[in-house]
Order: C-alpha cells, then structure tokens, then sequence
C-alpha cells in the first residue's frame, strides 16, 4: 500500500519535472596521456559546481546538465598532474581533448597507479571489495566463481554446472546476503537467471558490500550484498565468447550494444550453459538389488546430471536525453533444464526426476540525475511471469551404477509430481539521491516486492491451493557527508514491512521491523584508509525459504526474521619499496550479535535441507588481503578468511512439546556445525607483453584455493573422528590457466585447468564437485569507442 | 607493517574466539564395552543419534560429549540380530539405509551400509531381518517385504504381498510388527483407510501369518475381543518359552480423531502349535489396572512383561505410557513398578530396551524433563526399578547389547 503511494509520488514527480525540464549544456571530454593512449579513471570536476564524472575506459567522460556559463575544468589523477581549464559552455554539446602529463615526482611515491573504478568502490564510506570483472573476462568463470576469490566471501555448491550455491560473506549466509543487478535485487529472477549461471563476462565490476549495504540497495539484507554492475562501459560493442570443456560443457557469451547519435540505444546480453556434468564421484555405493559393495567407496560417474540454461536479456531505448539519461524497456527470457542427481545429501541417488523453469520477465529502467536541481531519480521495476516445474514420475531406485529397480507402488523416486508453479513476483525500486551541497547529499530509497506463489499438478485430485504469498516493502532514508580524500560518512535508517500469508497459519501475519546504522571512513593519508560501521539490522524470511523450492530445500512458513547487530572495523593500504614493487593490503575485524540467526539444517530425513532459526548466535571474524605487483608484469595476492560463529542459545526447544527445556544446552558455546570457518585463496598472474605481435599479450595465471575442514554436525558432540563423525574434509583445489590475447584484446584465446590435481572437493556434506577438467575458451571482442 | 596489523587482527580475533568458547564441563571418557546406547542430543532436530558403548548398564556415566559414532538420518531404529546391531534409516518418502556395525574390542565398527526403501516393520527371523515396506494408499496396495541375509549383509529376496486384497473390507492392512513363530511369520495388524490412519474397523484384531519360505499368505487369525495388536512401530506380540504367543491391544482405533473402539485393552494368547485365539485365555488389562492401556511391553521371559501404560487422560494413539508395571500373563497380574523418578518428571521413556531374558531383568531408559537421562535397572521379581548408567548430552532413543 504504501510503497503504492510512493511510486504514485514518484511518478506525479516524474511528470511534473518533464514538464519544466530547462535547456542546459552537456560537455564531452576526451582524456590522453603523453602518449596518447586513453586515461581511463580520471576525475573531472567543474569547480565551484557539484557536476563531474570519471572517465571511462576509452577516457571519455561526459558531464551533463550544465547551465550554460563560465566555469574551470579540473582533470585529476593519481600520477598524472591535475590540470586546470577554463571552459565557455554554450549550445547544446561542448567538447574538448585533453592530455594529461604524467606527474614523474608523485609515481615514485605513490603506489596505486591510477584508480580503475572497481578500485574507486573500495574508496567508499562502506566496506566494499570490488571485483573488476574485466580482468576475467577470458575464463569461463560465472559470477559465482569469481566471488568465491574475493576475502571473506565463501561460495559453496552443490556440484557442477548449474548446481545450488550458498554463497556465505564474514559469516553470514543465504538470504542475509542479498543480490543485487546494477542495484535492481535480483530477489525474484529465478532459476534461469541466477550468479551461478551468469557468466562473468555480463558484468564489469562486481561490488561486495560486507557488513553495512548503503542504503541505495534498498534491502533488508543484513549480512552484507552483492552488486553486479553490468556493462554499459561502451555505446557500441560486441563480445563474443564460446568455450568448451570437460563434462561436455558448453557455455557461449554474446554481449553488445548499438547506440545511434541519437541516443537511441539496444543492448543485447546472451548466454547458455550446457554440461552433462558426468563427472566421477567418490561415494558409498551399494548395489540397489542386494546391497552389495556394503557402501564402500568407489568411483562412479554421476548419470543424471545434465544442467542447460539458455537466457536472453534485451533492452531498448534511450540514453543521454533531456528528460531521461537512460530509459530502458527490456525484457529476460530464459529457461533451463536440470537432472537432479541426489537429494540434499549423496546418499539419495535419483536417476529420473528433473526440473525445468523459465524466465519472461519484462523491466523498466530508468534513470535521471539532476531531474529537478541536484535530485537524482532512479526507478527499476519488474515481474518474472516464469514457470517452475517439478517432474518426479519414474516410480523406481537408483543406485550409484546407474542401476535402477522398479519401485512398485506408484510413487515417485522422492514424490510423484508434475506440480507447476508460478512465483508471480514482481518488484519497484525506487530512488531518490538530493545533493545538499558539493560534499552533503540525502538518498530515499524505496524496494517493495511480491511473491504469490500458485501452480498445479496435473497428477493430483487434490490440489495443493494453500497460500503461499509474501509482500515486504523496504524503506530507506540516508544522509552522507563526504570530503573526498579525507573522510565520509553516512548515518541511515531502513523500515521493513513484511506481510505474509501461509498454510500453517492461514492468517496473514505482519511484522514491521525498524533499524539503523553508520558508516564512516577516514583517510590518514591518501593511501591509508580506515573504515568503520555498525548496523542495527533485520532481515525477513524470504519466500524460499518460508515456502522451499520444491527439490531440495524445503520451506520453514514459522521461521522468524533475524536481528543482529553488526560492528566492521577496517583498514587499506597502498604502498612501495620502489617503483617496482608495490602493494596493497586491507584487513577487516567483524563482530555480530544475532539475534534468531538463521541456519541451514538438514530437514529430518536430512534429505533436504531448511532454514531454522538459532535463538543467538555471534560471529567474531577477521579477513585480510595482500596483493603485489612487479612493474607491470607480475600480479599476486591473498586473501584469508577467519570466522567463528558461536551458538548462544542457552536452552533448546524440546521438539514433541515445543516448550523450551529447562537445563542449560548442551550445546551452549558450540561452533555452529557446517559452516566453513577458515577459508582463503592465492592467485599469481604473469604477463608477457609484445609476444608474437606488439600488440598481443600472454598470460600466466594460477589459483589456489584452500577450505579447512569442518564438521557437519556439531562440533562437541560424537568421537571428532573422521571415522565416527561426518566432516567436509579440507579442500585444495589448483587452478591454471593461459590466455593469450592478441590485437589489443580483440581475439583471445584461453585455456583453462581446473581442480588440476583432480581433489575431491566438497562444499557440502557429501556433495562432490567436479574433479580436473580443461576448459578452452575463444573470445572476439570489439567495440566503437567514438559515437 | 601492515601484514603486522594483519597479524595482530587475527591474533584479536582467535584470541576473543578462544575467550567465548565453552567452558568445558569435565570430559567424560568413552566407555567400551558391549552395550549399545543410542543417544539423541537434545538439541539437534535434523540431526541424528550419536551409537555410545558402555561397559556397564548399572552404573557409570556416557556422554555424547567429544564421544559416540555419528548417524545418519534422524530417525533411526535400531534392532540386534546374529550378532550385530543393525541400524535402519526411517527416511519417509525417501529411501531408507541399513547400517550393521559389530563390536570390536568393546568399539563399534561398520561392517555395511546400503540402501533399501523406507521400511515400516522390521524383525529377525532365522538368520535373516525381514522388512516391510507398507502401503497407506488403496491405489498402490503393494506392500514391499525384503529378506536381509545377516551373514552376507546382502538383501537376498525381495516380493510384494497386496495389503488391500489381505482384508477384503476395501480398508488396507497395516502391519504393527512381525514376529516369527515357528517357520511362520505373524503380521499383526490394523486397518486403515489411508494415510491418516482413520478405520471404520475398530473392534477387531488380525493376524496375517505368511510362510516365511516364500511370504504367501498362510491365513488370517482374527478376533472380535480386542481391537487390532500392537501399535504403529510397536510389537504387539511375544512368544513364551513354551511356544505361547501372546498379544496385546492398546485399544487406539481411531477415525474423525477420535478413538472408536468399544473394545478394552487387553493380552490375548494363541496356543503353542495352534494357529487360532485362544478364546479360553482373556487379560482384561484395564480392568486389571483401573483403566489404563498398555502402549508398549519388553518380554524379559518366565511369562513376565515389563509393561508401559498410559492412563484413560493420557491415551493417545503413539503416546508411550510412564507408568511401568509388571505383568505376569499366565497370572494375569498387574504390578506397578516402585522406584521410578515421579512421572511429572518424565519427558519420555526408551521404548527399544534391554533384556537379559532371566526372566526378571529390564534396562529402561528414561528421559527427564531437566534434560537428563538415566538407564533404570528394572526387578521385575520385585517390581522395582534402580537408577543405573548416566547418560549426558541426549535423549537415549535405544538400549542394545552384543557379545
């Protein structure tokens, strides 16, 4: 309702201001340095104004909205001299080309060569990692793969291709970390479109916000958030990409976009996955006939396993308008198909059942600062009218040879279905940011979204018609004061209002939950950063995990919002024995008090698993990276990850009574069971310019990924024996791979090892990952740098 | 210096981890031995049994605490066969397993585990366990059995016998328990219209005796005196020292949610070598008791049951009564047993419990409301029970033994 009243606003805003847009300049900058390549990541400002904009790659900026006058132009960045110019803005459009000169005192002294715009993210008040995703663009990693490198961030999955992730940051897992595409949540996308799908290729940068999100991610996520910033780098480009590999696995990228002079533009972004994933498992089999082999292990292939997806983003419409910087009628379709090999553990082998789901998903973009003076206005809105589809109908066994016997009683392999459903969600996003002045600025954001989830199963009398729906509306009120360089910060408050309606309780139930928070920042030099926030924060049971997904996670309609309260400390820092040999490292401390703490637990048959809630749980967390760099040649980092989650809850709940028991828990002060707690990651990348071409380049990359065990139940309890008590053993996995690009980037070719030494590798309790597999990835990209 | 204060972070870090963790209660050592205690922790729905050994039922203490073997699956059942404890899985709708462990030096140690479907009823018979699987739907009126061979450790047989065919009353048979008697197989069982459990059928009982050979069906012994033996998952039937069999009713027919038989609940008996209700022999346990069911019995031999029972307030169809007494069936003799913790105290009683078969002995397992857990040493001779092994961290869910 009232998130209603609020687009209505926005829209009679909107209206109002199309009406009195004015007639202002913009001006088109073309920055170079000495030798005339592009500057990418420089800043221009036009002083005494709050107008400015970074370069892009090509070292195009563009400001617009100025009224027409004089003003002075400053050009600025790390090891060039900033440059000053006066500039008469008159007409429509002005442009200019400016070369930088490189500041030879500042490059002996200071470390970072030059801000891209991942590293820019790291700069803000909030704890940010940004994945500039560029650099991956010759591998066939997916969005998935490339977190799974970043500090603290731990990416657990359930096989291969297209299998479940739970993707955990400092500690905090499932849907306390919300995902978010270009800052739309992507809440609501389902199956088709999901991180461990999309290619790394979509994004240019991707942000990974610990602890603290800002409030222009308007969500209850409350452990952190991911933010996948698509590229919308260049006007006109393609980037092609198609790789094949072990597994028969297929996977091909097509991104481009055309822009006219005008400002009529279409964008194209396409993908598909395609694997049998018929990799060997090392797993307890036993003849399903006669129970021979006894469930010793051995090594089978997995037989039903096939995974595609196939998704297809477009969208047309203008840019760079009077009344629009970008406005975007678009539309995903999508749809996948996926075998589903075992329940929630290896144990449950299936041989038949599989699910399908697709995507159609209309969406609206738009986005205009300076829409009335200084207010930026943002609206995102979307409904995924996509199917479901559960199809268990083989009536037999499976075992681990593939071998199946006849069930007997009409069932299923887990439960006779052809149940289709439809999550008939939608979502408004909406934004609005007021520059107070050049350094104070206030943002209103606003996210409401729905779920109302229906479907049938054409094998059933009786229908399963109980409701299943939830609406949450989240709304945010920031203010931030930045002085760049020195310090800034930003104090906010967020208002979450869930209304949900279920089978259990056939009611409607509504909680309305309020938090707040602050986020600050301090340079002590330019190159030496701290950070600091801490959050009072909610987060709503999403409909997954109130009503499951119908495989292998099933629903919780009684699980509470958790509340926590969360406190990051942090610290960057740049720095260089000499021109040579520099170095980056940054550090973070976290603490959280959890009230509720939402858990994945096996479901009583530990063939699912479901969302439970820990009375208290706290979370003490330590992350650190160091990255080196020789020249330009040698790049290498680390990062590693501690964190102990600790459960509080003093008394358990006694399940036949549902009262609490009256004796302290015996798991009082345990480590919380099955989740990874020290974690961490190395890479080395060597590049050889000028081979076989001045403008060909070859690279060398490596790396290593490293899991400490831990145990799957809790941690006191039975002989801490890998005999006698079930563990995730420790993961080590290597990874190579060479890319040699040629023409300025414009044809690569790469190839890729993964798990080289053939590990076995478990993110879950018995769920085994691919072992080696070689990937050869091709890749044309081109682009038009000029409109 | 900045890898310094990476260090140093980290050193705050564990350092304030190792702080907040648990103060250790004093551990308690493992105990080998060739008594099995399965444990349940309290705390951990969806989390399985921890298999603890034990030297000795009368006295010491066991925890789950840093000991126990791991289970898989919440639900397990536990039964000792040939030697061995055999662990079944109770996965639903999902396939079961059987896990077999022996005991090696006083530890448990995995000899096999393989799949089978979700079973329903399980018991030795010659050297094999046979289980069923049981259908609760009229559509698919099979009803699975499969023979495991517990020598082999491999499932040698395996057929179907149609469980609506069985009562002829458009109502589907719903096996109790087996118990071999002879080179018989006796199936008690109720009859259900579904999966609720619900029968217009409340005021009889049943036996289905198969011919263990090949499971045909033999015959089907009835009587109107009783409602249906046993309960769901409990066995109804024990067979004396002279080949008597005699069986009990809880008298928890129910449709609508409510109980529907007119019948008391009471032991009946079928005669060594006779294949039909004894109709001379009646054990009118509620009238015996002032009005209590019995819900579960532990044979401990000599014509003598360790009995759990359940007043007329506390009936309910898989309620475990706390009151235990001690029946003597050829006497028809009811004795409450002393010595128990008050029944207000009571969060639960084992029901898979330990017999010497002397005749007198039973170790009971019997869960506190303060969260505590004791193996009770029951005298059945004189009818009191004896506060024997401690139990810590968990809920004892069985009580077994091995040689």
């Amino acid at each position: 309702m009232q998130s209603n009243k609020i687009l209505l606003l926005v829209l009679l805003c909107t209206y109002s201001i199309f009406t009195s847009a004015q007639t202002l300049s913009s001006l088109k900058g073309r920055i170079k340095n000495s030798a005339g390549e592009p500057v990418p990541a420089a800043t221009a400002k036009i002083l005494n104004t709050s107008l400015g904009a970074i370069t892009n790659e090509a070292g195009l900026f563009v400001i617009k909205h100025i009224k027409p006058g004089s003003y002075t132009l400053s050009i600025s960045l790390v090891g060039y001299k900033t440059q000053t110019r006066h500039i008469d803005i008159a007409g429509k459009e002005t442009e200019l080309t400016i070369t930088l000169d490189d500041d030879l005192v500042t490059m002996e002294t200071v470390m970072v060569t030059g801000l891209t715009a991942a590293q820019e993210s790291n700069r803000q008040a909030y704890n940010i990692t940004a994945v500039d995703a560029k650099k991956l663009y010759n591998t066939t990693l997916n969005l998935a793969d490339a977190l799974d490198r970043v500090s603290g961030v731990r990416v657990r999955e359930s096989g291969g291709v297209g299998s479940n992730f739970n993707l955990s940051l400092n500690g905090f897992s499932g849907s306390r970390v919300r995902f978010f595409i270009d800052g739309i949540p992507m809440d609501n996308f389902g199956s088709s479109f999901q991180i461990n799908n999309i290619p790394i290729n979509i994004a240019e940068r991707v942000e990974v916000y610990k602890g603290v999100v800002p409030i222009w991610l308007g969500s209850d996520a409350l452990g952190g958030a991911i933010n996948i910033i698509t590229g919308n780098r260049y006007r006109n480009y393609i980037d092609a990409s198609y790789s094949y590999g072990s597994f028969n696995t297929h996977r091909s990228v097509i991104n481009a976009a055309a822009t006219s002079k005008s400002g009529f533009t279409f964008q194209l972004n396409a993908f598909q996955n395609y694997s049998d994933n018929n990799y060997k498992v090392y797993v307890g089999a036993a003849d399903i006939y006669t129970g021979a082999n006894g469930g010793k292990f051995v090594f089978v292939p997995r037989f039903h396993d096939k995974y595609h997806n196939e998704t297809l983003i477009a969208n047309v419409g203008v840019v760079d308008k009077s009344f629009a910087d970008k406005l975007l009628l678009g539309v995903t379709l999508g749809k996948n198909y996926q075998e589903i090999q075992t329940g929630a553990r290896m144990e449950s082998v299936f041989g038949a059942w599989h699910r399908r789901g697709n995507i159609v998903m209309p969406s609206l973009k738009y986005k205009k600062d300076n829409l009335l003076k200084n207010l930026d206005v943002t609206l995102n809105a979307n409904y995924n009218f996509g199917t479901e589809q559960n199809i268990d109908t083989v009536d037999a066994r499976f075992d681990w040879y593939g071998n199946s016997k006849p069930g007997g009683t009409g069932g299923g392999e887990r439960s006779r279905s052809l149940y289709k459903y439809k999550n008939n969600n939608g979502i408004v996003n909406t934004m609005l940011n007021y520059r107070i002045a050049e350094n104070q600025s206030i943002a209103l954001s606003d996210v409401f979204t729905t779920f109302n989830r229906k479907g049938t199963d054409e094998l059933k009398i009786e229908q399963d018609d109980a409701p299943k729906k939830t609406q949450k509306n989240v709304l945010g009120l920031g203010y931030s004061y930045n002085i760049e360089s020195v310090w800034s910060a930003s104090v906010f408050g967020k208002y979450i209002y869930q209304n949900t309606v279920t089978s259990d309780r056939n009611t409607t139930s509504t909680m309305n939950k309020f938090g707040y928070g602050i986020a600050g920042t301090y340079f002590l030099t330019k190159d030496f950063q701290l950070k600091a926030s801490y959050e009072l924060t909610n987060r709503m049971p999403e409909a997954d995990e109130i009503f499951g997904d119908v495989i292998n996670s099933e629903g919780n309609p009684n699980l509470k919002p958790e509340k926590s309260q969360n406190l990051n400390a942090g610290a960057a820092y740049a720095f260089a024995i000499n021109s040579d040999n520099k170095f980056m490292a940054n550090a973070t401390f976290t603490y959280r008090k959890s009230d509720n703490f939402v858990y994945s637990r096996l479901n009583q048959n530990q063939t699912k698993l479901i969302p439970d809630n820990r009375d208290g749980v706290n979370t003490v967390g330590v992350d650190g990276e160091i990255r080196y760099s020789y020249k330009n040649w040698l790049n290498a980092g680390t990062t590693l990850t501690y964190q102990y989650l600790q459960n509080l809850q003093l008394y358990e709940v006694n399940p036949s009574t549902g009262q609490y028991y009256t004796t302290k828990s015996d798991l009082y002060g345990d480590q919380m069971p099955n989740i990874p707690y020290f974690f961490g990651n190395t890479d080395v990348a060597v590049t050889l310019k000028g081979i076989g071409g001045t403008k060909n380049k070859l690279t060398f990359g490596y790396n290593l990924l490293y899991v400490h065990a831990f145990w799957l139940y809790w941690p006191s309890r039975g002989t801490p024996s890998t005999d006698t008590k079930k563990v995730v053993p420790m993961q080590l996995s290597h990874d190579v791979n060479v890319v040699y690009s040629m023409a300025d980037g414009r044809y690569n070719i790469s190839l890729e090892g993964r798990n080289i030494t053939n590990e076995l590798l478990y993110d879950n309790f018995s769920l085994q990952k691919p072992g080696r597999g070689f990937y050869l990835n091709l890749r044309y990209f081109i682009n038009k740098t000029n409109n | 210096m900045k890898i310094k204060f990476t260090l140093a972070a980290a050193v705050v870090a564990v350092a304030l981890a190792s702080c907040a963790k648990k103060e250790n209660s004093e551990a308690v050592p493992e105990d080998p031995g060739n008594f099995i205690v399965t444990v349940t922790p309290t705390a951990s729905t969806g989390v399985a049994d921890y298999l603890l050994t034990a030297s000795s039922l009368d006295t010491g203490r066991i925890s789950t605490a840093g000991n126990g073997v791991e289970q898989d699956g919440t639900y397990r059942y536990y039964v000792t066969h040939n030697n061995k404890f055999f662990s079944m899985l109770y996965g639903q709708g999902n396939p079961g397993a059987v896990t077999a462990y022996n005991i090696v030096d006083g530890k448990l140690n995995k000899l096999t585990n393989f799949q089978t479907e979700t079973v329903q009823a399980f018991a030795p018979v010659n050297d094999d366990l046979l289980l069923f699987k049981i259908s609760r739907n009229v559509a698919t009126p099979n009803s699975l059995w499969y023979k495991v061979n517990t020598n082999s450790l491999l499932i040698t047989s395996e057929g179907s016998t149609n469980t609506l065919e069985l009562t002829g009353t458009g109502e589907l048979a719903h096996f109790s328990w087996l118990k071999q008697v002879g080179d018989k197989v006796y199936a008690p069982y109720f009859s259900i219209i579904d999966r609720t459990f619900a029968t217009n059928h409340p005021n009889n009982a049943w036996i289905a005796v198969f011919n263990y050979a090949d499971m045909s069906l033999n015959k089907i012994i009835t009587d109107d005196r009783t409602s249906f033996i046993g309960r769901y998952f409990t066995d109804g039937l024990a067979v004396t020292e002279n080949n008597d069999v005699y069986a009990f009713s809880s008298s928890v027919a129910v449709k609508d949610g409510t109980f529907n038989s007119t019948k008391p609940s009471a032991i009946t008996r079928i005669k060594a070598g006779t294949t039909e209700f004894d109709q001379s022999y009646f054990f009118n346990f509620e009238e015996a008791t002032g009005g209590m069911n019995i819900t579960n019995w532990l044979y401990v031999g000599n014509n003598t049951f360790i009995v759990n029972a359940t007043t007329k307030t506390e009936k309910g169809a898989y309620t475990v009564g706390s009151n235990v007494g001690i029946v003597n069936v050829v006497d028809k003799t009811y004795k409450p047993v002393t010595g128990l913790p008050a029944k207000a105290t009571i969060a639960g009683l084992t029901t898979n419990n330990y017999t010497p078969k002397d005749g007198k002995t039973a170790y009971v397992g019997v869960n506190l409301t303060d969260a505590s857990s004791w193996v009770y040493k029951i005298d059945a001779s004189t009818a009191t029970a004896t506060k024997g092994l401690k139990v810590e961290g968990g809920v004892i869910t069985a009580i077994q033994h091995l040689d």
